[in-house]
């Protein structure tokens, strides 16, 4: 391998029933960075996750995406996993009968990341203890009857589990207090390094304090419209995204 | 191919076979035997047009004289069921339902010590009379087609009574065996618990694999007394040739536990009654299911919760999945009585529907005739969710993967409710190859 593996879209664009909603996205994280992706509600954040990771509703109407040199059009979700994609979702389904265990244990098979039983319960032990999720989640259903707070942790557990070496986080800190949302970003930062890139996508600089991004991209209208450091977040935060974005932010569509 | 209990040759389900159980039966069950005859031969078949319970089950292909009373079971399916056993109950009494009157029931030994009776129905019914008398008295030769014809046609069959008191010390393991092209049976299992009693009974229906043409005519008469647990469960794999038409009904005395399971994996076409009668005060039914059916199949179960005393408590879930063109047909009633007060009952089936030209029909309902009670029902039918399969895909697991996890984790509720865990066990086995494209229509058979 030349380098750190690296995601990149080139004009992106991606239709949800026949609607387009990203209108040209260049964006490029390689493994061992840390990039926020930041705008208003409605900018086509959530869309730009769930077309990286291969949603059959998300179509790419346009332009190209690759990570780590390979061409990630035309892959099914589950090989753009094995390459080492990873989606922290912000409302993770329920499957009711299937375990937190056998969950993990069919993804860490399925990408042939798979340890002896021992080693897997014991490693499984140290990251929920660290997320401080309770023992009695590895035998609930995924997802099933977990509050919003349970499910962003199931999230991050599921990554320290399976370490890909790019995740997207999508706006994982949403709903969190403020102590969950300091498990969730300590967790994320134990996991972080060389070994993989992060792109989080989040409404609300607060999370960033933890993360400390290098990059900080700004999305309006299914467009970046801004990228810079970490300073931008800041002044986001301080401004609002109105100056910034030097229009009225209107109240968007539910996408 | 070798045999075992070997009988009389008969041709077919005509007059003389009725003549020849009526002459090998003691004179209380000859004429009731007669009665079942002269009901069956005056009732018409069941018409999907006529009779509501039938109005989504087509049997008109059915053609009952082409098929021949049972002579002989294989030995090799067997070897097959009792190698079920073996695996999932290995302490259990087997007890063969055998076309001949021979004893076929083994490992029997710490129950009789008990005083438990385990013995061919068919012999029981001469030295247990009045034990039989009272089983049977909720079967009514005519109130069917079917029914009569298994009063009048019924051989060997198995009865278990547990005395009063006694927690049977093993389950007993029921093997209703046939094989063959054309073969018609009468599979037979009474069971009476006395009061206190307790007992695990576990119901086989197995043929070879295959499409051979089979006609099967089942009666699972359940009694439990007062204060008494009964675990039944019913294990359906009749070969994919296979007609069945099953009554399994359980009356509950006062206090009486009854959790009840059934698995239906075979036959071409199956109609199953599952009936639980709660006739004391306080008594209780847990009833689930799991189904799965492909290619052809057409299973149906009909369901009666009858609440006919007060504070009884009943509820069932069934759960289906159906693949290719199969069909699955669930009506399920409670009927609460005038006299059932604080009655709680609930009945609800849940359908996954794993291809488009699968199909399922589900109709529960009740009909209270009582003040102050609890009762509802739920029915679903759905396809695989679309993001569950994405999430799992997204964790690395391919869709074919995804598909069967989630297929398992649907039924996974329901087989936590097998009162048995090896027999659970095997259900989880038997369900993992049907999802696997495995179906499990028949059994493989064993070297004897």
């Amino acid at each position: 391998m030349s380098g750190p593996a690296r995601l990149v879209t080139q004009g992106l664009r991606a239709s949800v029933e026949g609607k387009e909603i990203l209108k040209g996205i260049d964006i490029e994280v390689a493994q061992g960075e840390i990039h926020a992706l930041m705008g208003p509600n409605g900018s086509g954040k959530s869309t730009l996750a769930f077309t990286v990771m291969g949603h059959p509703k998300y179509e790419v109407t346009g332009g190209a995406m690759s990570f780590d040199d390979q061409d990630l059009l035309g892959l099914r979700a589950d090989d753009r996993a094995k390459l080492g994609l990873f989606l922290c979702f912000q409302y993770p389904t329920a499957i009711p009968g299937v375990t937190t265990v056998n969950f993990l244990r069919a993804a860490l098979r399925a990408q042939g990341k798979e340890m002896p039983a021992r080693e897997f319960m014991k490693r499984l032990s140290d990251e929920m203890a660290a997320l401080r999720i309770d023992e009695s989640f590895r035998s609930r259903y995924i997802n099933d009857g977990f509050s919003g707070g349970e499910k962003k942790r199931s999230e991050i557990l599921q990554l320290a589990m399976l370490r890909p070496r790019l995740a997207i986080l999508d706006e994982t800190d949403s709903g969190l207090d403020v102590d969950a949302l300091r498990t969730v970003a300590e967790g994320v930062m134990r996991i972080a390094g060389p070994d993989i890139g992060v792109l989080v996508i989040t409404h609300y600089p607060r999370i960033l304090e933890y993360l400390r991004p290098h990059v900080v991209h700004v999305m309006h209208d299914g467009r970046v419209v801004m990228s810079g450091g970490p300073d931008l977040a800041r002044r986001i935060e301080r401004e609002g995204y109105e100056p910034i974005l030097g229009t009225a932010v209107p109240e968007p569509a539910r996408v | 191919m070798t045999s075992v209990a070997g009988g009389p040759v008969a041709v077919e389900l005509g007059p003389d076979e009725a003549a020849a159980r009526v002459a090998a039966s003691p004179p209380w069950l000859a004429a009731r035997r007669r009665a079942a005859w002269d009901a069956y031969t005056a009732l018409p078949m069941p018409s999907s047009q006529r009779d509501e319970d039938w109005r989504r089950t087509d049997i008109s292909g059915l053609h009952l004289e082409r098929f021949t009373p049972l002579r002989d079971v294989d030995a090799g399916l067997l070897a097959a069921m009792r190698l079920q056993r073996d695996q999932a109950a290995p302490g259990a009494a087997f007890a063969l339902d055998a076309p001949a009157a021979d004893l076929v029931i083994t490992d029997a030994d710490g129950l009789l010590a008990q005083g438990v009776i385990v013995t061919t129905l068919q012999d029981a019914a001469s030295r247990h009379t009045e034990l039989v008398q009272r089983a049977l008295a909720a079967h009514t030769v005519d109130e069917s087609k079917f029914s009569a014809l298994w009063n009048a046609m019924w051989r060997g069959g198995v009865f278990v009574y547990v005395p009063s008191g006694v927690d049977a010390v093993a389950p007993v393991w029921i093997a209703h065996a046939a094989s063959g092209d054309g073969a018609a049976v009468f599979p037979a299992t009474v069971i009476v618990l006395d009061d206190a009693a307790s007992l695990t009974v576990i119901d086989a229906y197995a043929s070879p694999r295959g499409s051979q043409p089979l006609f099967s005519d089942a009666i699972a008469a359940l009694t439990a007394g007062r204060d008494s647990r009964l675990d039944y469960i019913a294990l359906q794999q009749w070969g994919e040739g296979a007609w069945h038409v099953a009554t399994h009904r359980a009356s509950l005395g006062a206090n009486a536990k009854l959790r009840f399971f059934g698995a239906t994996f075979g036959a071409r076409l199956q109609k199953a009654y599952w009936e639980a009668s709660l006739d004391g005060t306080g008594a209780e039914a847990d009833i689930a299911g799991v189904c799965f059916g492909d290619g052809e199949q057409h299973l149906d179960h009909q369901s009666l919760q009858a609440h006919r005393a007060p504070e009884t408590r009943s509820n069932l879930l069934l759960k289906v999945a159906v693949r290719d063109q199969a069909r699955s047909v669930y009506s399920g009633l409670i009927e609460v009585a005038p006299a059932a007060v604080h009655a709680d009952g609930y009945v609800q089936n849940r359908n996954l529907l794993l291809s488009h030209g699968a199909k399922a029909d589900s109709v529960p309902r009740l009909e209270i005739r009582a003040n102050d009670v609890k009762c509802g029902h739920g029915a679903t039918a759905g396809h695989i969710d679309d993001e569950q399969r994405f999430y799992f895909m997204t964790r690395g697991v391919p869709r074919e993967d995804a598909d069967s996890l989630i297929v398992r984790g649907f039924m996974d509720d329901v087989i936590a409710r097998v009162p048995h865990v090896g027999v659970a066990n095997l259900l989880g086995t038997l369900l993992d190859s049907e999802i696997a494209g495995e179906p499990q229509s028949g059994v493989t058979e064993v070297e004897g």
